[in-house]
Formats: C-alpha cells, structure tokens, sequence
C-alpha cells in the first residue's frame, strides 16, 4: 500500500462515488481551472473527464479535490501520454501510475488513443498518426491487449486527428480502428470532431467512417471544436479543442447517434477555457440533440 | 518500405532535429507539401512544450519576458526533449540547462529560481504523510539525543541560493504589481519549501538551521548534524529550531538508533 492509504477521501469517493453518468446527460472535460466551481456549483452535467496525466501525483490538493469531485460525479479517466502505437517498450511506470488512479477513483470508463508519441526514449508529446498497415495493426493489438491485461479491464481507443497519411498505408483508418476493435477487444472512443477534421484534411467521407465502425464496439463518443488554418494555398483543419463544436460535426454527431444509439457524449474544451457555463451550455446542446434524434425515431 | 519502428525514429528524428528531408518521401502530398505537414506537429511540439515549461516556471517567464523564455524554451527542447508520456516531468533538468547557460553572467541568479520553481512544483505532486507526533522525543534520554535520525517529510524540499532568490519569487506572484525592486545584493536566501493541506508555503530559514535540515534530510544523526550548523554559526539554538521544524510538519518519523 502507499501513502494514499493514509487520504481518508480515497476510500469515501468509493464508497459514494456516482458510477455511471446520470440520465441521458452529457459530460464534460475537466481541468483544474473549474475544480472548485465545479464542487461549489455542482452543475447538472452527467459526468466528467479528466486526462489520466493530470492527476499522476503521489499526493497533494491536486489528487485530494478530484476525489472530493469524484464523490458528486461519475468520472473517466482518458489519457494522453501511453504512446500506445509506439514500437518503444510500453512504460510500465506510466501504468503503474495509472492503475493507481483507476483503484483511487474507480472511473467508468478509460481510454487512450489511435496514436504514438515517442520513439527511441524521446516524446513529442502529441497525438501522432500512424501508418495503418498489417504491421501496425499487429502491434496496436498486441499492445492493447497488454494494457488490458495489466489494468484487467477493457480500455476504450479513441481516432485522432490527423494532418498527414503515410504512403505505406494499406489500410483505411475506419477499417484499421474497427480491425483492432474486434481483434483486441477494446471498446472505441469516437471522436466526431476527429473524424470530421481528418475527413476535411483528406479528403475522404465521415460517414462513410462512420458506417464502417460496428455498432457494439462505440462506448462514448467526443466533441469538440476545431480551428481551419491556411498552409500555402490549402486550408488544415487542426484540431484545438478551443472553441464551441462546429454545425457540421453537430450534423455528423446526429448521424451517429442514428448508427450508435444513444452513446455517452463528452464535450472537450482543453486551449482558451472559457468560463464553466459555456461548457455545460454545449453540453446541453448536445442533450437536445440527442432529445431530437430520439423523438424522430419514436 | 518502413518499418512501422524506422517510421517513427524517423519522424521523431525530423520533428525534434528540423530536417524533414529524410521524412518526407513517405508522406501523401495531397495538395500540400509533406514537409508542411511536417512543420505542423513540429508546431504542435514547439506550442505544447513552451506551455508545460511556462507553467512549471512562471518566474522565469515574468523575469526574461514571454519573448525570450520562447526562445530559451526552444534551446531547451533542443537539449532536453521530453523523456516521458507525462509533459510534467520536462521542467526537471531546466534548472541545470539555466547554469550552463548563464554561469558567470549577471544573470546567475536565473538557475536558482528556477530550481525553486521546481522545488515548489515537486512539492505540489508529492505523497501525503502525517507529520511526526513529538510526544515521544520528549522521553528521549539527553545520551541518545545525538544518535537521532529523523524522516523528512515527502513534500519539502530545501533549496539555497546566494541570491535573495525567495524575495525575488515572491515579488513575481501573480498578486504583485511587479513595481518591487529587489536588489541582488541584499544576500542569500535559504528557503524551504512545505506543502500543506492546500498549498505550498515557502519559509526563509537562517543559514544554520538550513544546514541542520539539510543534513538531517541526508540521514546524517542529530549529533553530526549539529555540528555542521554550529559551525555556521557558534550561537545556533537547536530546541528551538527543532520545535519550529516540527510545528511545520516537517519530519514524519524519528529513529533512535
């Protein structure tokens, strides 16, 4: 046992701790600017996320408010530094201080992402694309099996953004995620903004990612807002996460919805935070689509 | 072709050394030149990395201004890439880059507040312990006092500078008009850093108590520990000082042999 046996808010967060999110409601990105207005205005969100790296502390105020949070909502936990499509040995540090987070806050969900990020000992730090080949795929199997086995749970992989393809690609991004899905068991985090940029970036259709993905295997999805730039002569849609969702993606989001059924919808706002009110407004916005859909169906 | 392992030394080579000579043939062109959208993760890295650094050493900012720091983060990068999947852990060695950088300048005493500003970031993440309770030291029999060896609290950290490093932090808060001179004259600073329940205290010590908790801190006994203080100064007074370290919450254990 650590130290943190010695935090009695650990073991109250698990005893009352929300374990999945309310209703049919949307949940939010967390980060630390919204920590104490978040516990003092408990706004009627379904749940919240925060990034797993936040959080690796062996202590301090940082650990204790979540927990304190943790005991007013259902939290997931969704990383962004495993380098999970990296050749590099797998950072057995990095996990243990994970599975640490996992036992302390008991998250609903835990994911990571369609990405590497280091090679040969030295980190970008970002959420690079890979080439999608028979060999990639073999490897993103093996290794999320690997964090599955040592986490013993199933984590969820969500599609990046991405402003490159590599030429030795084989394969289609959608037919690559929902190959690793199937193959490693892993459920799939997707993010329409993603897939909307990288469409847009490349010149494919999003629903035609969409209807490629299988049904079962999509346990939340993300929205976020993205920035269109000009490189040279072309537009670059980046992916910022700093500003309110796009109509488009609103409209490929109610296309999901159609294919997915209703899936836990996150909003994710991480660069120029805006002021708590702005995210549960959009996190809002998405509970009325969702209302909409539902009532076209019915 | 690549492999996926040589694909990725590759891109990580041309993004973190800026040639993307060797990258770039194994990238679509799609209507927009592969070494663009190289320059666009290497964007990505550079604006990622400068943030992280600030937000470790906001200081170091205020004090060279947002211009330079970019600049100096750039060249820190350079030397120091990122080694791990958590950005946190980047502001480590930047304190050593600043020595070499500005050693026998004027500006020396930039490395000693960013080692405090490190100081101050590792105490925010370090383990919660319950501080010693002294009821027992006081049934120590005066023969054994030398022998004691303490534990050290998880969240402090003790650093010293020549410089007033500690009033030049505290005039660069975010609660000061930054109007405050300081001058570097005005002598050392023996700080030591103590998390709390909520935040991170920063507490001047004189040099000799300094010293004894720098010694303690390196498992040396309360005996030997002494003598290094009273060498610094001859009128040092060890009861007080060890009741202040204690109402601190500095020690979590103390050993008797």
């Amino acid at each position: 046992m650590g130290t943190d046996s010695l935090n009695p808010r650990a073991l109250s967060a698990q005893a009352r701790g929300r374990a999945a999110p309310a209703g049919s409601q949307a949940g939010i990105g967390l980060r630390a600017q919204h920590h104490r207005e978040i516990l003092q205005r408990r706004p009627p969100v379904g749940w919240l996320e925060v990034h797993s790296e936040n959080y690796f502390a062996q202590g301090g105020p940082q650990r204790d408010i979540l927990l304190d949070i943790r005991e007013h909502y259902a939290l997931s936990l969704h990383g962004v530094g495993l380098s999970l499509g990296s050749t590099d040995p797998l950072d057995r540090t990095h996990l243990r201080e994970l599975s640490r987070l996992i036992r302390d806050f008991e998250p609903m969900s835990v994911s990571e992402h369609l990405s590497w990020s280091s090679a040969g000992g030295r980190f970008l730090n970002d959420l690079l694309p890979l080439p999608y080949t028979e060999e990639a795929l073999a490897h993103l199997v093996a290794r999320v099996r690997a964090v599955q086995e040592t986490l013993t749970r199933r984590i969820l992989v969500e599609n990046v953004s991405s402003y490159l393809q590599f030429n030795s690609s084989t394969l289609t991004e959608w037919d690559f995620i929902a190959a690793l899905a199937r193959e490693s068991g892993c459920g799939i985090l997707l993010d329409v903004n993603n897939i909307y940029v990288s469409a847009m970036n490349h010149g494919f259709d999003p629903h035609t990612y969409l209807n490629a993905i299988p049904r079962e295997s999509v346990q939340e999805i993300h929205l976020a807002g993205h920035t269109v730039n000009r490189v040279g002569s072309r537009e670059i849609r980046i992916d910022t996460h700093g500003s309110q969702v796009s109509e488009p993606v609103w409209a490929l989001y109610r296309a999901a919805l159609r294919r997915f059924g209703h899936v836990p919808t996150l909003i994710e706002w991480d660069t120029d935070i805006p002021p708590l009110e702005v995210l549960v407004a959009e996190a809002a916005k998405a509970d009325l689509v969702v209302e909409a859909c539902r009532a076209v169906a019915a | 072709m690549l492999s996926l392992r040589e694909l990725q030394l590759s891109f990580t080579t041309a993004v973190l050394d800026g040639s993307n000579a060797a990258i770039s043939p194994w990238i679509r062109d799609e209507g927009l030149s592969p070494s663009a959208r190289v320059n666009i993760y290497r964007n990505n890295l550079h604006e990622g990395f400068l943030k992280a650094l600030a937000l470790g050493f906001p200081v170091i900012q205020c004090l060279v201004g947002e211009d330079y720091f970019r600049q100096l983060g750039r060249l820190f990068l350079t030397e120091h890439p990122s080694r791990a999947g958590n950005l946190h852990h980047i502001g480590s060695p930047f304190a050593g880059f600043l020595r070499d950088q500005f050693a026998a300048t004027p500006y020396s005493y930039l490395p000693d507040v960013a080692e405090l500003e490190w100081a101050y970031q590792e105490c925010l993440i370090a383990a919660d312990a319950l501080p010693l309770d002294p009821t027992p030291l006081q049934s120590v029999p005066p023969e054994r006092l030398a022998d004691l060896r303490f534990d050290v609290h998880p969240a402090c950290r003790l650093v010293s500078s020549e410089f007033p490093i500690m009033r030049i932090w505290r005039v660069n808060q975010e609660d000061r008009d930054g109007t405050e001179i300081i001058d570097l004259r005005q002598g050392a600073d023996h700080v030591l850093l103590r998390r709390n329940d909520d935040a991170v205290e920063l507490h001047r010590l004189p040099a000799a108590a300094f010293t004894l908790l720098r010694s303690l801190s390196r498992r040396a006994t309360l005996g030997d520990a002494l003598e290094i203080a009273q060498a610094v100064a001859s009128d040092f007074d060890l009861a007080q000082t060890l009741r202040h370290f204690v109402e601190l919450g500095v020690f979590t254990a103390v050993h008797t042999t």
